[in-house]
């Protein structure tokens, strides 16, 4: 049986978005269990006392990665058949600022924020709803800035299209930096602990 | 050793399989198997303008006759329709498995479907993925049963139409097809019933001495 399944006509549209749904129940379930229905325990991110958000996704990027780069080498996935975000660099990383700033000023993003609301949070609940006048906001605007939004179109592109290196060697080198990347993270942990300890 | 692993956290032994899958990602090669392809525009263009990408009914027929055994009849049909009837030689293959089914680059390949769209969109898939020798059977496999099947000549044919129809009885014979009687060409062409699907064994005189591919290299 070959993956990804949607694509090979397993199921349709329909149990496509049972599929989703139940997808989406796993992740909301693993953002709850890292603690990311706490606004605080976020916000703790910026200030580099709990690195858990950045751990938490790096490793589900290395996850992720391992997982489908083995599966198809293996050939279980077909890797040509799955769908890649197309990149539009300029609004993506104005998109990407915006979304920060969203994040730093309301404490979560929009998947924690459904997390923190399925938890009864109340400002979960509110920056749930500031997220849906943006959308209107923007949905409104769109003729506005559609020729911005759909500005420098680079298509569907990946790390080794641009580096020009193997796959298997980014692969290799994602996951040095992820476990560097933790080892780091754990450090500053341990040295913001201290440091706060040290003003008490 | 071991201890080394057992005295590990659960992130610990994590981030060691995460390595360790790193490190054989190193000699894992390409996740794609190439699904993309390039093609030469003008060479196909050229090709479709010559025809030199279809091979008609009959000609098919005189090589199956005359066992040649260099080409692959390719039968892009759902299976049931395949199951039905199909030219003796052909192999199911349906699109979508098509570039994947383990077909050789250098092979002579005979594509056919019900009428040519559907051939010739697999003959672009796959000339467009480097296939040098892939052929559509010209008019498909409704092409294969007026002209070789049930082959018909109109009334008032000529002499030379008549010793040409002559031959072309003997090869629906061959298949197990029905050449039509000599008659008025309006009247609505009987399709008697399809011929079985075994492959009729070639009469030894007719078939051509099979060559030997002779190994290169030697």
């Amino acid at each position: 049986m070959m993956a990804p399944f949607f694509k090979f006509g397993l199921f349709g549209e329909n149990i496509g978005l049972v599929v989703a749904f139940l997808v989406g129940i796993g992740f909301g379930f693993f953002l709850e269990r890292a603690g990311f229905n706490s606004a605080r325990k976020l916000a703790a991110q910026f200030y580099f006392t709990d690195l858990t958000v950045f751990k938490v996704m790096f490793t589900a990027i290395v996850t992720a990665m391992l997982g489908v780069y083995w599966l198809s080498v293996l050939g279980v996935v077909d890797l040509s058949l799955v769908y890649l975000t197309p990149t539009f660099l300029v609004p993506q990383i104005v998109g990407g600022l915006v979304l920060g700033v969203g994040f730093v000023v309301g404490g979560y993003c929009p998947g924690t924020a459904c997390v923190g609301i399925a938890t009864g949070r109340i400002d979960a609940f509110v920056l749930f709803v500031g997220i849906f006048a943006g959308v209107w906001g923007f949905s409104e605007l769109y003729p506005l800035v559609s020729g911005f939004y759909n500005a420098t179109d680079m298509g569907q592109l990946t790390l080794p299209q641009v580096t020009g290196l193997p796959y298997g060697l980014l692969v290799f080198v994602v996951v040095l930096m992820a476990l560097g990347g933790f080892y780091g993270a754990e450090w500053v942990e341990k040295k913001m602990a201290a440091g706060k300890k040290a003003e008490a | 050793m071991p201890n080394v692993i057992t005295n590990l956290s659960l992130n610990g032994r994590l981030a060691v399989v995460a390595f360790a899958l790193g490190v054989l990602a190193l000699f894992g090669g390409n996740p794609y198997k190439g699904a993309g392809a390039s093609v030469n525009t003008k060479e196909l263009s050229i090709k479709m303008a010559t025809g030199a990408d279809q091979v008609d009914a009959a000609t098919l027929a005189d090589w199956i006759i005359q066992g040649k055994a260099d080409f692959r009849v390719v039968d892009l049909r759902p299976e049931a329709a395949y199951a039905e009837y199909h030219i003796p030689p052909a192999e199911n293959i349906p699109v979508a498995g098509l570039v994947d089914a383990g077909l050789a680059h250098n092979e002579k390949i005979i594509l056919y479907a019900e009428d040519g769209a559907r051939a010739a969109q697999a003959w672009m898939l796959l000339t467009a993925r480097g296939f040098k020798g892939v052929y559509i059977l010209h008019g498909g496999l409704d092409a294969w049963k007026s002209d070789v099947l049930f082959p018909r000549v109109p009334g008032n044919a000529t002499p030379a139409q008549l010793v040409e129809f002559a031959k072309t009885r003997e090869v629906s014979k061959f298949f197990g097809g029905t050449p039509q009687a000599l008659g008025d060409s309006s009247a609505a062409p009987q399709m008697a019933a399809m011929p079985k699907l075994a492959l009729p064994t070639p009469k030894a005189g007719a078939a051509a001495p099979a060559k030997k591919k002779k190994k290169e290299g030697c």
